[in-house]
C-alpha cells in the first residue's frame, strides 16, 4: 500500500504540472503568438475578481473532500472536477459494490477504480457532444432534456440514501445539518465546509460515547 | 463577434483541447494500472476489480450525461474546443461561465457583445485558465501533506479514520442534497424518491445477495428519482 501511495504522489503530480502546462498554452497562444495580449493589467483584474469569487475553494475543497477521496482520488477528482456530481458518487458506488468498509484500504483502491473509470466514461461524453457540435443534446426528446433538470438532486439524494442505509441515525443527523447550516447566516461559499466539520464532529463523539458504553458494559 | 469566434474555433486551440484531453485519459489510466495492481494486497480478489470497473461505468453514464448538457451552454460563447479544455478539467459549466463574465467584465466588456474583441476573448481564457490553476496547484502541491496527516491520525487510531470518511462523505451529501431540496418542490421529491429507491434496491441486493443489482444501484436510482421529478412537473 506504501508503494502504492508513493507511486500516487508521483503520477498525481506529473500529470497535475503537465495540465498546468497545457492549460496555460491556451491563453499564451492567443496572446502571444497572435498577438491579442489585453495587457497583463486587466488579466490580473480578471484574475482578481476569480479568486474573490470562488478563490477561497482552492484551499477549502481539496482539504473538505479529502478524506472521502484519499490520495490517488485527490489527484483525479481535481483535476478533472465534478467532485460531488460525479466522482465522490461512484467512489461510494464501487466501494459498495465489493461490500468495502469506508476508510479501509480495499475501500480506498475499489473508490480511487470507481473514480478514474468516471473519469474516462465523463471525458468521452463530453468529447463526444462537443465533437458533434451538440448535435446528440438537440435530438434529445424534450422530455428526457427536461428530467436532467433534476440529475442533481437525484445524485446527491442516492448517494444520501446508499450511506444512511447502513446507519440511519447518522444519514438523518447530516440532513438535519445540512439544513441548519443553510439557513444560517454564513458566506455561501463556505457553508459545506461547515457542514462537515459539524457532520464529522458530531458523528466522532457520538461513535466515541458508543464505544465507551461498549466498554463500560464489556467489564461490568 | 464573428471573427472572434473563428479564432476561439482555429486549430491550435482544438490541438491544446485535445492535449488536456490525453492528459485527463492518460491520468485515468495510469491510476486504474497502479490500482489493480495493488488490489490482491488489500484483499480484492479479480472478480470484485471488475465489479468495482463496471459499478464506475454504469454509475457515471448519468452523471456525465448530464454534465455534457450543460456544456452546450459554453459552447456559444466560448466556442468548442475552448469548451472542451474547461470542462474537461476542474471547473463547472455555472463556474467557467461566471469566469468569463468576470474576464469580460474586467475587460471593460459584455460577454458575446458587439464590442467583444479578440482580446477581450485572451481575457476570459487567462481568467478562466489562470483561476482553474488554484486547484490544480494546491493538490499539486498538499496532498501529500494530507496524506501525511491522514496517516498519523490512522496510526493513532483507524477507526477514527473511517469514522471521519464516513462522517464527512454524510456532511457532504446531506448539504447538497438539502441545497437542492430548498430550490423547489420537485426537486424535494426528486431528493426523497432517489433516497427512498437507493435504501429499497439495497436492502434487496442486500438480502437476496444480488451483485449485479449493486452494481446497478446508482444507476437505478438515478432514473427512478428524475423521472419521478420530471412527471411531478406535469400535475
Amino acid at each position: 500500500m506504501d508503494t502504492f501511495h508513493h507511486q500516487a504522489h508521483f503520477w498525481g503530480r506529473l500529470t497535475l504540472i503537465g495540465m498546468i502546462i497545457a492549460t496555460l498554452m491556451a491563453p499564451f497562444y492567443l496572446s502571444f503568438v497572435l498577438g491579442a495580449h489585453p495587457g497583463w493589467e486587466t488579466i490580473i483584474a480578471g484574475l482578481i475578481g476569480y479568486a474573490a469569487f470562488i478563490g477561497v475553494m482552492w484551499v477549502l475543497e481539496p482539504i473538505t473532500y479529502y478524506p472521502t477521496l484519499g490520495i490517488a482520488g485527490t489527484y483525479m477528482a481535481f483535476m478533472q472536477g465534478n467532485v460531488a456530481n460525479l466522482c465522490l458518487p461512484c467512489s461510494a458506488s464501487a466501494q459498495s459494490a465489493v461490500n468495502a468498509e469506508t476508510g479501509s484500504r480495499k475501500a480506498e483502491i475499489a473508490g480511487t477504480i470507481g473514480i478514474a473509470v468516471a473519469c474516462l466514461v465523463n471525458i468521452s461524453a463530453i468529447v463526444v457532444v462537443i465533437l458533434s457540435g451538440a448535435y446528440i443534446v438537440s435530438i434529445l426528446p424534450p422530455a428526457v432534456e427536461a428530467a436532467f433538470n433534476f440529475v442533481l438532486p437525484a445524485i446527491f439524494g442516492a448517494i444520501l440514501g446508499q450511506f444512511a442505509y447502513k446507519t440511519p441515525l447518522y444519514g438523518g443527523i447530516a440532513l438535519a445539518i445540512g439544513i441548519i447550516v443553510l439557513f444560517s447566516p454564513i458566506p455561501d461559499t463556505v457553508k459545506i465546509v461547515f457542514a462537515v466539520i459539524l457532520t464529522v464532529s458530531v458523528i466522532v463523539l457520538l461513535e466515541r460515547r458508543k464505544d465507551k458504553r461498549q466498554e463500560e458494559k464489556s467489564t461490568t | 463577434m464573428k471573427e472572434v469566434m473563428t479564432v476561439a474555433n482555429s486549430i491550435p486551440l482544438w490541438i491544446i483541447a485535445f492535449l488536456v484531453v490525453a492528459l485527463v485519459i492518460f491520468q485515468a489510466v495510469i491510476f486504474l494500472r497502479i490500482t489493480t495492481k495493488t488490489a490482491p494486497n488489500v484483499g480484492m480478489s479479480a472478480n470484485e476489480v471488475r465489479s468495482a470497473v463496471k459499478t464506475g461505468v454504469i454509475s457515471s453514464i448519468g452523471p456525465s450525461f448530464g454534465i455534457a448538457i450543460v456544456v452546450v451552454a459554453l459552447i456559444t460563447l466560448i466556442g468548442s474546443p475552448l469548451t472542451l479544455m474547461r470542462i474537461g478539467i476542474i471547473g463547472s459549466a455555472a463556474t467557467e461561465t461566471a469566469a468569463a463574465g468576470i474576464g469580460a467584465q474586467s475587460f471593460g466588456v459584455q460577454l458575446g457583445g458587439d464590442d467583444f474583441t479578440t482580446q477581450a476573448l485572451t481575457n476570459v481564457v487567462w481568467t478562466m485558465c489562470l483561476g482553474g490553476t488554484g486547484w490544480l496547484i494546491f493538490t499539486a502541491l498538499f496532498t501529500k501533506s494530507l496524506g501525511n496527516i491522514q496517516k498519523r491520525v490512522a496510526k493513532k487510531s483507524a477507526k477514527t479514520m473511517a469514522t471521519v470518511s464516513l462522517a464527512a462523505m454524510l456532511g457532504v451529501f446531506g448539504f447538497l442534497t438539502s441545497e437542492e431540496m430548498m430550490l423547489s418542490v420537485n426537486h424535494t421529491i426528486t431528493a426523497i424518491v432517489a433516497a427512498g429507491s437507493m435504501v429499497i434496491i439495497m436492502g434487496i441486493a442486500e438480502k437476496t445477495k444480488t451483485q449485479w443489482l449493486k452494481e446497478w444501484a446508482l444507476g437505478f436510482a438515478l432514473i427512478i428519482g428524475m423521472s419521478t421529478g420530471y412527471l411531478s412537473t406535469l400535475i
